[in-house]
């Protein structure tokens, strides 16, 4: 059943030394370390994975780490590869792969850059995307709790119709 | 002779059939637009849309505000002439509706702008929105 | 004879702002930089409709988060409804009833008939054709009636397709009536057959997007059939009963508007054979799984990950879901087509088109300014 998705495993684990896992039919799941990205990545599209589905940033407060994570498809194997790698929570910085797959990864690092306050290096435009006037902490960290947020600039306890929020 | 205040006596005149400019958010856009199809047909009570705020005697604010929408629909609103009317629909605009914990809404309109007619639901039906606008009607007549 | 215009100067570019309250465009705001009429750039400028989606799931559990799944994008809300379903499901380790997995794609392909009918509708006021406008939208309404008969809203579902299944079973007449609208809308498709020359002259040849860039720039859906390349996630990795059912992708190779404008008509078409199928195989039994028909309100979601892909009618929709074992998800990351496509796509398309096209190739991408910011 998931005979191709173990040999294209086998393949990427003895060229780069890296461990992964076949989730289903269809799913790889490897996790590097960050310095060997920029390398798997180049490989990976020469080998037919032309399409970058989403990059997304998963904040783990306990360990104090963001876990950034590229989902890559190919349309000839039709299967769907995902890389994660760890960075630092304090000083978050990655190189961008804009490089390799264009504008597409470069408006997903924008939106990054702007809601977890990651840096990528090598993406010439990271201003705001999505707010105005924005002064406060970066909106998606887990450090900031937006009900506290909002009963204190919005609502008012000592109203009848907004008590309830206060719960 | 009835007499009535001057203010009465301009609104009589001018408030017989709305013009709309429309400022339709996401959630209103679905359930407004078929107001002006073939099945709910508003011409017939004589609304238009309109494309100027200069033309406009009524503002629909349909659906959420952001803090990036609420100042362009502040300028909007400056530039309507009197008299002018704000109908607020959904819940959004009356305490924050579903996104009340999100950071980016604002919760209450009334805050922003004078608001003259809330309409309940999410989203209100059509039907909601006639009723609403035949009470503007019956408020204008019994002004004095 | 007639005196030649000379071009204007260098240097006497202007600023325009094609902004949210104008009579031609979405919530959604484009500056443009003008030389005379044509465009020379474009920059887009989002962030009108940002709630912050991701992390308002983040505090609720997975039954309300249902319902505020269907508020992703407004015109197509069952199909939005049915990818986080989905999710919830996998990551659960839930195995649904067959009866159920039918139902699910009888309501996600009529969700997708109504939302081809709006971009039909939309597109024609944009290049100027109002009869088509009054036209779609006055069909589309015998669909809302069939949603109201069956979930209890006309636009909002409530979170009909919840995880496990869907949340009731279809009152006894629904399926006539269903027949009964399907064969109506054949009368909306034969209208399209005419072909109308004014709708033709503005759209052939504009804003066309060739193969190369399409995927350089990460389009997908309608957007990328347009320009010649067959590829649809119902046939590449079938999901519900998709592989059971006997449907084709429609393609076109010129890649402009006029092409994407006809995929949106021929996948109606194709929609309808799906729907006439589906009630013709549906098979009898429960319609939720049994350990979830009483839920507990604080169940806990199982540690793991999961990535699952649907096809929306907009193009790829992508959910990235990731629990630690508490009751709500720790992270979901929600990837919808129209990100690309109004952000990358749309900037690319308007260099060099005159201003008075721009909403015909602004509508051509079937938009929805909803689903970019979430």
């Amino acid at each position: 059943m998931v005979k191709k998705e173990t040999e294209f495993l086998k393949k990427l684990e003895t060229k780069f030394k890296v461990k992964g896992r076949v989730q289903k039919e269809r799913r790889i799941w490897l996790s590097i370390s960050k310095d060997k990205l920029i390398e798997i990545c180049k490989w990976m599209k020469e080998n037919g994975y032309v399409h970058l589905s989403a990059i997304s940033v998963t904040d783990w407060l306990k360990d104090g780490k963001y876990e950034l994570t590229y989902h890559l498809w190919s349309y000839d194997d039709k299967i769907l590869v995902t890389i994660k790698t760890k960075i630092s929570r304090n000083d978050p910085k990655i190189d961008s792969v804009t490089q390799i797959w264009g504008n597409n990864a470069q408006i997903h690092e924008r939106e990054l850059h702007e809601l977890f306050g990651v840096n990528f290096k090598g993406n010439n435009d990271l201003l705001p995307l999505f707010l105005e006037d924005w002064k406060g902490p970066a909106p998606f960290r887990k450090d900031f709790d937006w009900r506290d947020f909002v009963r204190k600039e919005f609502y008012d306890k000592k109203n009848e119709r907004e008590m309830v929020y206060f719960d | 002779m009835v007499k009535r205040s001057e203010k009465a006596t301009t609104m009589r005149k001018v408030i017989k059939a709305i013009w709309i400019f429309n400022w339709f958010n996401s959630c209103g856009f679905a359930e407004l637009v078929p107001l002006v199809g073939s099945r709910w047909d508003m011409e017939r009570f004589g609304m238009i849309i309109v494309g100027t705020p200069r033309h406009a005697d009524v503002l629909f604010i349909a659906g959420y505000q952001t803090h990036k929408s609420i100042e362009r629909a502040k300028r909007v609103y400056e530039q309507m002439a009197e008299p002018r009317v704000v109908i607020a629909l959904g819940s959004c605009t009356m305490t924050g509706g579903m996104y009340w914990d999100s950071y980016n809404t604002i919760k209450k309109l009334d805050d922003y702008l004078p608001v003259t007619m809330y309409i309940p639901g999410c989203p209100p039906r059509p039907e909601a929105v006639f009723e609403a606008c035949e009470k503007i009607f019956q408020h204008v007549k019994e002004l004095e | 004879m007639i005196k030649e215009i000379e071009p204007a100067p260098k240097g006497s570019e202007y600023d325009f702002y094609f902004g949210p309250a104008h009579p031609g465009s979405g919530n959604f705001g484009v500056k443009l930089k003008l030389e005379g009429e044509v465009v020379v750039s474009a920059r887009a400028d989002p962030g009108y409709l940002h709630r912050g989606f991701e992390k308002l799931m983040e505090y609720r559990t997975p039954i309300q988060n249902a319902v505020l799944s269907d508020r992703l994008c407004i015109l197509e809300p069952l199909n939005w409804n049915l990818i986080h379903a989905e999710a919830v499901d996998e990551l659960m380790g839930i195995d649904i009833p067959e009866r159920a997995k039918y139902l699910r794609v009888i309501m996600a392909e009529l969700s997708r008939i109504q939302s081809h009918i709006i971009w039909y509708g939309v597109f024609s006021k944009g290049v100027g054709f109002d009869t088509g406008f009054k036209m779609a939208f006055g069909y589309r309404d015998y669909i809302m009636d069939l949603f109201e008969l069956i979930t209890g809203g006309r636009v909002y579902p409530a979170g009909y397709i919840c995880p496990g299944g869907v949340r009731r079973d279809f009152p006894k007449d629904a399926e006539a009536k269903i027949l009964k609208v399907l064969d109506k809308l054949k009368d909306l498709i034969k209208l399209e057959e005419l072909e109308n020359p004014a709708m033709n002259a503005r759209a052939k040849g504009v804003g066309v997007l060739k193969l190369k860039d399409a995927i350089r720039l990460g389009a997908t859906g309608p957007v990328i059939r347009g320009s010649g390349k067959k590829t649809d996630v119902r046939k590449d990795e079938p999901y519900e009963i998709y592989d059971r059912l006997d449907f084709e992708v429609p393609v076109r190779k010129e890649g402009d508007a006029y092409a994407r404008y006809w995929i949106g008509i021929d996948e109606i078409k194709q929609s309808i054979k799906i729907v006439k199928q589906a009630l013709k195989e549906l098979p009898d039994g429960e319609v939720i799984e049994s350990s979830l028909k009483k839920p507990k309100l604080k169940a806990k979601i199982p540690e793991g990950e999961v990535y699952v892909r649907n096809e929306i009618s907009r193009g790829e929709a992508g959910i990235y879901m990731v629990s630690n074992g508490d009751v709500s998800p720790y992270r979901t990351k929600v990837r919808g087509p129209d990100f690309l496509h109004m952000i990358p796509v749309l900037e690319y398309l308007l260099k060099g088109v005159q201003i008075a096209d721009v909403p015909a190739v602004y509508w051509s991408l079937n938009i929805c300014p909803a689903d970019m910011d979430r």
